[in-house]
């Protein structure tokens, strides 16, 4: 079929008139939220595979990151609408710069609840480094500075008067590898990556991240500032599913209110995501030992995020003159301790 | 009236003065002539480019940084004093590591160019670790070298190593055969030969295959630099890029731009140096 140039000229006006007259909130609207395969991100996985991102009125398709920062600028370049992930050094440039915005919190370190661990390499173990109060001069592996890893470590060791030095390697592979074979000496990692570590004998846990950072908001949502002030409709709607995620991740995992049989069905929909490379009973252990709370209704702990901006301003990292409003929209959900 | 036409065309004009024409001189041309400041001006023109946009907002800020905010974040840098340790730990590693690289290399390239077996030996095993993504290596590299300088030097060795031995046996394979046979009928013998001879014949060939090992070795820096560096030009730009700090990234991506013009700058004085028989 061959097309006149006028009738091309009309398809494509009557395409753009189709575009026009569909409401602001389509109809299964195309959405792509970044995740990691982590089981932090359960929530966004969850809403997805239960259909509450499609009843919310989005058609998600998930891409997947291998670390946060490179997630962040995705963000920022409009190739993804969502994602969840660390408050970086990274993130609150872009948010400086007017490209993201921190529209909700995702986990969140809480006391009496497994969080994340701080960690030991068995020959600095040896040599004595069996509580934070030995982090002084320490190597202590980080991804990149102004990680979440460079915070909890400067933060754990502050508390203990010490200053550790940060070892950066750019991948959680690579961190790992360097603590098992000795390289460094400490890191702190979320608990389903923490314990089976323990477990091999090569690392040991010496803390708990929460005992030094209390209600630590560890990763947040976030969404391009287009989307957080020119389309408050979809950024709602995102919000809407992932929360119906979270407080199903929250009930059956965390507070283990829906009976056994109910983890053992979330944890096969997150195997989907999480250590998919392994068989179902290998990785099983490991997502439920990773198992912590994610703030429900993406709740914000605006204490945390003040506090992870002093620190970053205090470090240097980022420009100082960056207020919290600049980096965080808190209109769509509810905020905790202010 | 064929005959007419035919005739028309007189080769010369029968009536008296002969009429000469010009022949425009048609050589020149294909000649490159210093032109220094040419340069200077695509430079300008570039950076004003850059400033103009990103100070009227045609350029947001997430796109490039303002050229003056850079020269500023480069000043900072020098005044805290930081530029030095940083730039003092990237060029031991980039001398370490490079000067291990090329000089392992000529003596391979060499060797290869002089002997039949070790080319047969030797040529197929750089061929296959040439095209390895040196980056690809870096963790294997910790486990072998340890986190700190070892595994730094190694990696740049390995990466200027190979393009090295490629160019040096190349040029070495490129030395004037007929030199070659008449150094020897002239009774000199094979270390005089290879001394006097080949050498020299394949230093312009080894020189320029250094400028493209040493642009490599400045590119690897960056890599070495990812793992367990804190201080270096390339952790400096890992930093800033995880930071998203652009004018941060900049300043450290200009100081590697000015350590490849001064690099090459060097090679060339060493061509000028050790090629002077050339001319």
């Amino acid at each position: 079929m061959k097309l006149s140039r006028r009738e091309t000229l009309g398809l494509i006006g009557g395409a753009a008139a189709l575009g026009l007259a569909s409401p602001a909130i389509a109809q299964n609207r195309k959405t792509v939220v970044g995740a990691m395969n982590l089981t932090s991100h359960s929530g966004s996985f969850i809403a997805l595979e239960r259909g509450y991102f499609e009843k919310a009125g989005l058609d998600v398709e998930l891409k997947f990151f291998q670390a946060a920062q490179p997630m962040a600028v995705a963000i920022a370049s409009g190739d993804v609408d969502f994602g969840v992930t660390a408050m970086s050094g990274g993130l609150i440039s872009l948010a400086q710069k007017g490209a993201v915005k921190v529209i909700g919190g995702a986990l969140a370190e809480e006391p009496g609840i497994d969080g994340q661990k701080l960690l030991a390499s068995d020959a600095a173990f040896q040599a004595g480094l069996t509580s934070a109060a030995g982090l002084d001069g320490k190597r202590f592996g980080v991804t990149t500075a102004g990680s979440s890893f460079h915070y909890m470590g400067s933060k754990i060791a502050a508390a203990e008067g010490g200053i550790p030095q940060f070892v950066p390697l750019q991948k959680v592979g690579a961190v790992i590898g360097a603590l098992k074979s000795g390289q460094i000496d400490a890191w702190s990692i979320v608990p389903h990556i923490a314990k089976p570590l323990a477990a091999s004998g090569a690392v040991h846990i010496i803390g708990n991240v929460s005992d030094f950072l209390p209600n630590y908001q560890v990763t947040t949502v976030f969404t391009s500032e287009k989307n957080a002030s020119g389309d408050k409709g979809l950024t709602e709607a995102f919000l809407k599913g992932f929360s119906d995620g979270v407080a199903d991740y929250d009930d059956t995992m965390v507070d283990r209110t829906n009976g056994d049989e109910a983890v053992d069905e979330m944890v096969k929909l997150i195997h989907n995501y999480v250590y998919a490379d392994r068989p179902l009973e290998k990785a099983a252990p490991s997502i439920i030992n990773g198992s912590m709370r994610l703030n429900r209704g993406a709740a914000l702990n605006m204490a945390s995020l003040g506090d992870q901006l002093a620190w970053f301003q205090a470090e240097g990292l980022v420009d100082s003159a960056i207020t919290l409003d600049t980096i965080v929209d808190a209109s769509f959900v509810e905020t905790i301790d202010g | 009236m064929p005959e007419t036409t035919l005739s028309s065309p007189s080769p010369a004009s029968p009536s008296g003065a002969e009429t000469r024409q010009e022949v425009r001189f048609r050589g020149g041309g294909f000649a490159p002539k210093s032109r220094r400041w040419v340069a200077f001006v695509v430079f300008a023109v570039i950076i004003a480019v850059a400033e103009w946009g990103t100070r009227t907002g045609w350029i947001s800020a997430l796109t490039l940084p303002r050229p003056s905010d850079v020269l500023q974040t480069l000043i900072d840098l020098y005044a805290s004093g930081m530029l030095f340790k940083h730039l003092g730990l990237s060029l031991t590693r980039l001398v370490v590591g490079a000067a291990l690289g090329a000089s392992l290399g000529i003596a391979v390239g060499v060797t290869i160019g002089l002997f039949s077996y070790v080319r047969a030996g030797l040529v197929p095993l750089v061929a296959a670790l040439f095209p390895i993504p040196k980056i690809a290596l870096l963790p294997l590299f910790v486990i072998w070298f340890g986190i700190d300088e070892a595994s730094k030097y190694a990696l740049i060795a390995f990466g200027t190593f190979t393009p090295t031995v490629v160019a040096t046996y190349g040029a070495v394979d490129n030395v004037d055969r007929s030199l070659i046979r008449m150094g020897q009928s002239f009774g000199l013998s094979w270390l005089s030969i290879v001394r006097k001879i080949v050498l020299p014949g394949a230093m312009p060939g080894i020189l320029s295959g250094l400028r493209i090992s040493l642009a490599i070795a400045i590119i690897l820096l960056v890599a070495a630099e990812m793992l367990g560096a804190q201080y270096g030009i390339g952790a400096y730009i890992l930093e800033a890029g995880s930071l998203y700090d652009l004018e941060r990234l900049f300043a450290g991506v200009l100081i590697l731009s000015l350590l490849g013009v001064l690099l090459s700058t060097t090679i060339g004085m060493i061509e000028r140096r050790l090629l002077g028989w050339r001319s």
